[in-house]
Order: structure tokens, then C-alpha cells, then sequence
């Protein structure tokens, strides 16, 4: 047999007194394309961080293509083939294709022109399928195109193996579509493409084996996907003991083996139950960020969930940010609650119940380098006075409490919110949001990187805070989670609404409605 | 606890290699740098009367370094200190002017008030310019710095003239002894309860108010604060306008208190080394005091080192330049990039 393309041994890296990976050894074979999966905080994007180079581990070795290479220097596994693409990854706005290819891995040169790099280029990014053009800046561009650049840019060098961590997080259904044709054409020129992934679905479809984590550990792997079917690989992955308390509908929708025509209506909201979100005619004008609202009227009752399905970038972020007050409605009313907040700003639609888990939680939900506690008191300390004696002490314990309800992973209330796992760092935002006190909780890729069982329990939060009586906007690029707990789903296109749709959903319908085919 | 204890360490290191540094170009200039730090060290220190010499400069170094600390947290780099502090002055001496003749228990805070509002009103313009339109706080507080120098000239040159005075620096009417709030060292009980209710009301804003962890949020991730519901601009203002006044009440302090009198071009280097101190000392409000005792010695020390030791006080410049290049090496870039790397989960 050839060489593993690449190979861990016995590799440990502790942060402190948290073992990110303990004694992992691991095989990849040449030219396949392997999944790695696991839990949030299993320890993969360590893994993938060792790998490339970016973390020494304490113990163990790297082996590329048989060599043995120094760990923890990014320039020799760089020399070795390894390139990552990093889980949120940040191409500079300002910059155009060109320049952010030219400069993204410190290759740049010092004099240039646009031109020559341009042509220079286009012809690497056309050979890769990234049909772009090198003059458009980034921050134009949606974002499976700036993927597209990102893996680009990692196949610059002679990449052998290359490492993408959760790529699949920020794309919608189709974007996944192109990324797997472009990971396939790659795996055809022979280059090993190691994947992050969360779905099984994803797994199944297009990887030729998978690995699993947990807690640091190698739970099996490789093995190859022809052999494991979902049911087995949603156990490896949480454990016997959890996949057992994954209620059933849950299971087949976070595994992605929805059948989603079988989705019935299992809830049934009071007809007579006030308005939580009674929003109607508003329109917007249209920003960098997304299209303009047109005339849109959406109603949410006390104990509905209701989803919103669309393709990414028709207004669901003008929706989400018209709804807090963050961009200027020209027309229209809005009642959160049953209070009229049309002219009121964001800090008193909280007040009337509004609570927003937003779309990037990295810059609009968590303050990476504050602490856990005060990320999480920030809902709370805006309710009171800026002058208002607080406790540290007690906000810490109740933090403590409410993040270990939350079942989050983290060592103490003190530790900065970017040392979390993404998923542990969406669950410190969950935690904030989802108080007693929400009316409206507005759920924007709520359950974006989080792993099975974590997703699940977000979901049983979400009808928990319906049964009490919250209302929730759900908005999700994955079908299947709408569909799984939605008990009513909104189609959203061109910031207009292009239709309404109950359980049972028919797909095909939902699909023509967000693509903007008549039926 | 410990990442403030490792902040602290991280500071003091940097003032060790500074201090390397500084003994390095001491021996190149021909001097012995242990002598030097020697003699620094007594002057700042350990000869007699040391201590309240030094005193006399931490305290009011302390105030315009607590404001710095405030507004820097909250991410507005406000380097108007210099600034402010003139203006806080400028503004006491009017007001002192002004009432001249009134009894003290009127005068005094009446020039506290003055002095404390000029100072904020020198930081609220460049605050304003830069919540309402975006306009480098960086470069208007050092435009701000500039004018209020070139004001402090004509105050004194002008309005505020001793006819009667002689030296080469036009200086004001020397304050009437019963509106002195001490002697020309430089250190009251007056003094001192003032530094020890900004270093109480400080500590309480920054660590048990909501606007202390709002404010610090904000100056990490505004967008964050935004999402929350916070006004940004009203957390902002509020930071610009307490440095501004802090830095006023130092000026105020220095007015009517050791100078007694305006003079033009008087301590060109007071919020400068505030806000080195603020640097330093990482922005805590603990750490600013123990900081400001340390550059209040250098101060000492650098009148002292001419007159005692026949050597010459640039030394002290050339240490506080040394402590300043590495502090902001550390503050600046390191923790930008700290913050970029976090950023991959
Ligand atoms: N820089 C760090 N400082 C402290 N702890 C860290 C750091 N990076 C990771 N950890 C911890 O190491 C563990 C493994 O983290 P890692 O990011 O590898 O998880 P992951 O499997 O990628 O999770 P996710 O699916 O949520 O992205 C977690 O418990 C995490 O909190
Ligand atoms: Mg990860």
C-alpha cells in the first residue's frame, strides 16, 4: 500500500487543563476524500490545526506522504502538501479576487499592478471552476464564491492534502452541491481532501470514508462509508447513552434522513393566541448587506414557530435586522408583543420581548475577546440603568448556572468567549437568549455548527419556549430543520414573501417557491 | 485573577527589557548605566523627602491616567489628555479670575467645577465628531492637544497676563494664597482625598456598574453591543466626556495647587506619560495607581539627577521613550493579532 497521505501519532494537545486531542492516531489514505466528525469541542478543528501546522502538539508525530515533519511549524507542512481553510474564514472585504489571492498566504509580491495580477490569476481560479472575475471586490461577492477563492488560494502551492473545516456551515443547499462537485474534481487530480463535517448526511454523500472524535479521542476511523449506515454513525458520534434520548423525528433531521413529506402538524397553536410579531407593509430601502424588504407583512402567534425558507441573500438578513431596529423601515408597522415598536429602538423591543440569536456569531453575538460572563450578562445589564450597581460575583454564578444548563463546555466564567468550540459559542448566545422573559426569539442558523446532539437540543429549546407561549422566528438554510419543527414555513424571495406553506410540506412546492418557479 | 496577575507580569517585563535597553545607551554615552539607574532610583525614592516628591507628581498623573483608562477601554483612543488638561487649567484660572475676592468655600469649587467641565467639553468635540461622523479620534484629540497649547499661550500672553511679570514665559496672576489648595511641593491632604475619590469612583464605574462591563463589550466588539440594544454612541460619549473631565481636574489641581499660576508651555509632557501609564498599568484602575507611583519617581528623579548627581535628566526622557516603544509594540499589535487569531475556532 502507498503511503498514507497523511498520518497522525499519538498526537496530545492540551489548552490548559482541557485535553483538545489525547493520544489520536490516525491514517489517511491517498487520493480519497475523508470525513472527520464528532461533537462540538471533539477536538477537529485542533486536529486540523495540528495538521497544518498552526498548533505543536505536546506529544506525538506528523507524518506527510511517509515523511516525518517537524509539528508545529506551518511552513514545513505548507512544503509537505498541507493546506486548511479555516472553519470562519476572512478573506479581506476591500480587497479584490486578484489581491487576495496574490496576498492571502504571505506570497505577495512587494510591486505590483492590478492588471498583472490579474492575469496572473484568472487562469488558476478558471482551472479550479471559481468562475469569478478577478477585479470584483470580496465583499461583493456571495459567499460560496468567496469559498470558492479561499480554496483557491490553499491550492495555490502543490497541495496534496487539503483540509477544509466545516466548509459545509456557511453554505446553502446548493452551495454544498458546488463545493462537493469542486472536492470531487480535486479528489480526481489527486489531491486528498480531508472534510469537517457535522451533518451525516453530508458524510454520506461525499466522503469516501470517516473518522469519528469524541472528547479528544479517536472513536474509530477510518472507515469506509460504504459500510456504516446513518443510524450507526449518529451513535459514534454522541455516544450510545445520548443517542438514545434523540426523540426519533429529531434524529432522522439532524442525521438528515428526513423523509420530509412524512412531517406532520404535531402541535397545534390556539387559534385565538395574541400577535408576538404582527409586521406588516414594511419596506426598506437596500444596503451592502442584503435586498430591500418590500412591502412585507408577517405575523407571528404566541406558541408558533414559524420558519423562513429561502435562498441565502433574499432579505432574511434585511428581515432579521428590520425586525431589531438596526435598518431604517421606510413604510410600515411593526408590534412585537402586542406594543407598537415602529419607532422604537432595539433596546426597548427587547424590553417589550424581543430576543435575537443573530447570523454571525462571532461579530454580532458574542464579543470574542470579553469574557463568557459578560457576554452573557449583556442582555441583562442593557435592561437596567448604565449607573446600576452590579455584582461580578453573583453574575457569575448565575452565569455559571445558566451555561451549565445549557450544558456548554468551558473552563471558567473568566475565559475569553474565542476559546470556545464554535459550537459551545453559539450555545453561551442560546443561553443569553432564551430566557423566561422572551416573547419573540428570532433564530437566525441557530443550530449552524453545532453537532447532532447539540442541534437537537436547540430544537427541544425552541418548542419548549413555544409551549410556553414564546413565538419564534426560525430562519435556516436546511430545509429539513424547518421542516422538523416549523409549524408553519414562510418563502422568502427577493425580500418579498412568494409564499406560505403548512405541514405536511411538500418539498418540490417549497423548492419552486424559493427559486421563483410558478407551479 | 490570573490572566490579571499574567497582564501585570507582562507589563513589568516590558519595563524590564525597556530599562535594559535604556542601561545599554547609558554605557554607549559614556556613562555607567548601574550608577545612572542608581541615582535614578534615590531620586525617585530613596533619599530623603524622596517619597513625597514622588507623590506629588503620581497623584495628578493618577487622575489624567484613570481618565485615559476610561476611554481607551471603551475603544476610543483619546490621546487629548495634554489637551484637556490645559484646558482644565485654562478654565480654573478664569473662574478663579473671576471671582476673585469671594470667599474660598465658593472659589475653590467653583474653579473644580470649571476646570472639570473645560476638560470634558476639550474631549466632547472630538468625541462627537468622531459618533456622529466617523472622524479618527487619534487625529482630532492631537489637533486638540496643539490648539489648546497654542490657547494656554495666548491666556497668558492676553487675558490672563501678570503685568508685573519679568521671566522670558508670560505667566498669569499668581493665584491669591487663600485659594491655593497647597504649597509649591505640591502635596495636601486636599490632594490626596481628591486622587483617592477618583481612584474609589473610578474603580466602582469600571468594575460594578453596568456601564463598566458595557462599556469594555463595546470597545471590543461594538457590533455586539449593538445587537444587544446598547445606544454605542451614549456608552462612547460618556467615556470621551469622564477622561476629558478627569484630565481637567489634574489641570485644576496643578493650577491651584503647586504652579499657583498659569504659565505657557507649563508640563508639555503631563498627558502623555498619563497615557503611557494607562498603557501600562493595561487599563486597570488598580494597576493605574501603583503605575503612576513608579513614573511619579521617574519625575522626581529627573530634577533631581541634575542637581544632586550632576547627570543629566534626559535620562529620564530617554526612559519613559524606551517604556512607551515597547508598551505600545505590546498593546497595539500584539493584541490585534491575538484578536484576528481567535477568530478561527
Ligand atoms: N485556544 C484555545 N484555548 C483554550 N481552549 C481551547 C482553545 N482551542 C480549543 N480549545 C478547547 O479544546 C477543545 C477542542 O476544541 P476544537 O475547536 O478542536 O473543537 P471542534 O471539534 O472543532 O468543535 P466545533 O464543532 O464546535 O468546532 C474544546 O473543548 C475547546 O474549548
Ligand atoms: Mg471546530
Amino acid at each position: 500500500m502507498d503511503n498514507p497521505a497523511l498520518e497522525c501519532r499519538d498526537v496530545t494537545v492540551a489548552y490548559g487543563s482541557v485535553m483538545a486531542l489525547s493520544g489520536v492516531g490516525i491514517a489517511f489514505e491517498q487520493g480519497k476524500i475523508h470525513a472527520v466528525v464528532g461533537q462540538n469541542g471533539a477536538g477537529k478543528t485542533t486536529f486540523a490545526r495540528v495538521a497544518a501546522g498552526l498548533v505543536r502538539p505536546a506529544a506525538g508525530e506528523l507524518r506527510i506522504n511517509g515523511q516525518q515533519v517537524k509539528t508545529g511549524k506551518v511552513k514545513d507542512a505548507r512544503a509537505a502538501g498541507v493546506e486548511l481553510v479555516h472553519q470562519s474564514f476572512a478573506l479581506p472585504p476591500s480587497f479584490t479576487v486578484a489581491e487576495a489571492m496574490e496576498f492571502g498566504s504571505d506570497r505577495g509580491a512587494a510591486i505590483f499592478t492590478r492588471s498583472a495580477l490579474q492575469k496572473r490569476w484568472a487562469p488558476h481560479l478558471k482551472s479550479l471552476d471559481v468562475n469569478v472575475d478577478p477585479k470584483r471586490r470580496v465583499r461583493d461577492l456571495p459567499v460560496e464564491t468567496q469559498q470558492g477563492i479561499e480554496i483557491a488560494r490553499a491550492l495555490v502551492a502543490d497541495a496534496r492534502v487539503l483540509i477544509l473545516d466545516e466548509p459545509t456551515a456557511v453554505l446553502s443547499p446548493s452551495g454544498i452541491e458546488m463545493l462537493f462537485e469542486r472536492v470531487r474534481k480535486l479528489r480526481d487530480r489527486g489531491v486528498t481532501v480531508i472534510l469537517i463535517l457535522h451533518k451525516i448526511r453530508e458524510v454520506l454523500a461525499i466522503a469516501d470514508t470517516v473518522s469519528v472524535l469524541r472528547g479528544g479521542r479517536l472513536v474509530d476511523g477510518p472507515v469506509a462509508c460504504a459500510e456504516i449506515g446513518a443510524k450507526r454513525l449518529a451513535e459514534m458520534i454522541v455516544g450510545p447513552a445520548v443517542a438514545r434520548t434523540l426523540a426519533p423525528g429529531d434524529a432522522d433531521a439532524a442525521t438528515g434522513r428526513g423523509a420530509p413529506a412524512a412531517h406532520t402538524a404535531n402541535h397545534h397553536t390556539p387559534a385565538d393566541a395574541g400577535l408576538v410579531l404582527d409586521m406588516r407593509g414594511v419596506s426598506t430601502q437596500s444596503d451592502a448587506e442584503g435586498p430591500a424588504l418590500r412591502d412585507l407583512s408577517l405575523t407571528i402567534k404566541a406558541g408558533e414557530i414559524v420558519g423562513i425558507a429561502g435562498v441565502e441573500g433574499n432579505g432574511q438578513r434585511t428581515l432579521v435586522r428590520a425586525i431589531a431596529d438596526l435598518v431604517d423601515a421606510m413604510h410600515g408597522t411593526l408590534a412585537v408583543g402586542g406594543v407598537d415598536v415602529t419607532a422604537a429602538p432595539l433596546a426597548r423591543r427587547r424590553a417589550a420581548g424581543l430576543r435575537i440569536i443573530p447570523f454571525e456569531r462571532n461579530t454580532e453575538g458574542l464579543s470574542l475577546s470579553s469574557s463568557l460572563w459578560e457576554n452573557w450578562s449583556a442582555r441583562e445589564l442593557l435592561q437596567s440603568r448604565l449607573l446600576s450597581a452590579i455584582n461580578p460575583a453573583r453574575l457569575k454564578k448565575r452565569c455559571d448556572e445558566a451555561l451549565q444548563a445549557w450544558s456548554v463546555h468551558y473552563a471558567t466564567t473568566g475565559q475569553q468567549a474565542g476559546s470556545l468550540s464554535g459550537g459551545n459559542a453559539q450555545k453561551v448566545i442560546l443561553a443569553r437568549e432564551v430566557d423566561a422573559d422572551a416573547k419573540l426569539i428570532i433564530a437566525a442558523q441557530p443550530t449552524r455548527g453545532l453537532d447532532i446532539g447539540a442541534t437537537a437540543f436547540v430544537w427541544q429549546s425552541l418548542r419548549e419556549a413555544r409551549d410556553r407561549g414564546c413565538g419564534v422566528l426560525l430562519i435556516s438554510s436546511d430545509l429539513d430543520e424547518l421542516f422538523d419543527i416549523s409549524d408553519r414555513v414562510v418563502v422568502m424571495l427577493s425580500g418579498e414573501v412568494a409564499g406560505t406553506f403548512s405541514a405536511p410540506y411538500r418539498i418540490g412546492a417549497v423548492g419552486a417557491a424559493m427559486t421563483g418557479v410558478s407551479q | 485573577m490570573t490572566g490579571k496577575f499574567v497582564s501585570v507580569l507582562r507589563g513589568l517585563i516590558f519595563i524590564v527589557i525597556a530599562l535594559a535597553l535604556c542601561g545599554v545607551i547609558f554605557q554607549f554615552a559614556g556613562y555607567s548605566a548601574l550608577g545612572m539607574f542608581h541615582s535614578v532610583a534615590e531620586g525617585a525614592f530613596f533619599r530623603p523627602g524622596a517619597w513625597q516628591q514622588s507623590l506629588r507628581w503620581a497623584l495628578p498623573l493618577f487622575i489624567t491616567a484613570a481618565g485615559v483608562g476610561i476611554s481607551f477601554r471603551a475603544g476610543y483612543f483619546n490621546i487629548g489628555a495634554q489637551g484637556q488638561f490645559y484646558l482644565g487649567a485654562i478654565c480654573a484660572a478664569f473662574m478663579a479670575e473671576w471671582l476673585n475676592g469671594a470667599p474660598a468655600f465658593v472659589v475653590i469649587p467653583a474653579c473644580f467645577a470649571a476646570g472639570m467641565t473645560g476638560g470634558a467639553l476639550w474631549a466632547l468635540w472630538p468625541g462627537l465628531l468622531r459618533l456622529q461622523s466617523g472622524t479618527d479620534e487619534v487625529i482630532t484629540t492631537l489637533m486638540g492637544n496643539f490648539l489648546a497649547g497654542l490657547l494656554l499661550v495666548y491666556v497668558t500672553a492676553g487675558p490672563l497676563k501678570d503685568p508685573s511679570g519679568s521671566g522670558q514665559q508670560a505667566s498669569s496672576r499668581p493665584l491669591a494664597a487663600a485659594y491655593r489648595i497647597s504649597d509649591s511641593l505640591g502635596l495636601s491632604p486636599t490632594i490626596i482625598v481628591i486622587a483617592a475619590l477618583v481612584a474609589v469612583a473610578m474603580w466602582l464605574l469600571v468594575n460594578r456598574t453596568a456601564f463598566g462591563v458595557l462599556a469594555s463589550l463595546a470597545g471590543r466588539n461594538p457590533t455586539m453591543v449593538q445587537w444587544q440594544g446598547a445606544t454605542v454612541w451614549r456608552l462612547g460619549l460618556s467615556s470621551f466626556l469622564i477622561s476629558g473631565a478627569l484630565a481637567g481636574l489634574a489641570g485644576t489641581i496643578e493650577f491651584m495647587g503647586p504652579n499657583g499660576r498659569l504659565a505657557g508651555g507649563f508640563l508639555p509632557t503631563h498627558g502623555f506619560t498619563a497615557i503611557l501609564i494607562a498603557l501600562v498599568a493595561n487599563l486597570s484602575v488598580v494597576g493605574t495607581a501603583f503605575v503612576s507611583v513608579f513614573f511619579g519617581g521617574l519625575a522626581s528623579a529627573a530634577l533631581y539627577l541634575p542637581i544632586m548627581a550632576g547627570l543629566p535628566s534626559a535620562a529620564i526622557e530617554i526612559i519613559n521613550a524606551a517604556i512607551a516603544l515597547f508598551i505600545t509594540a505590546k498593546s497595539g499589535f500584539v493584541d490585534r493579532l491575538l484578536a484576528i487569531g481567535r477568530r478561527s475556532a
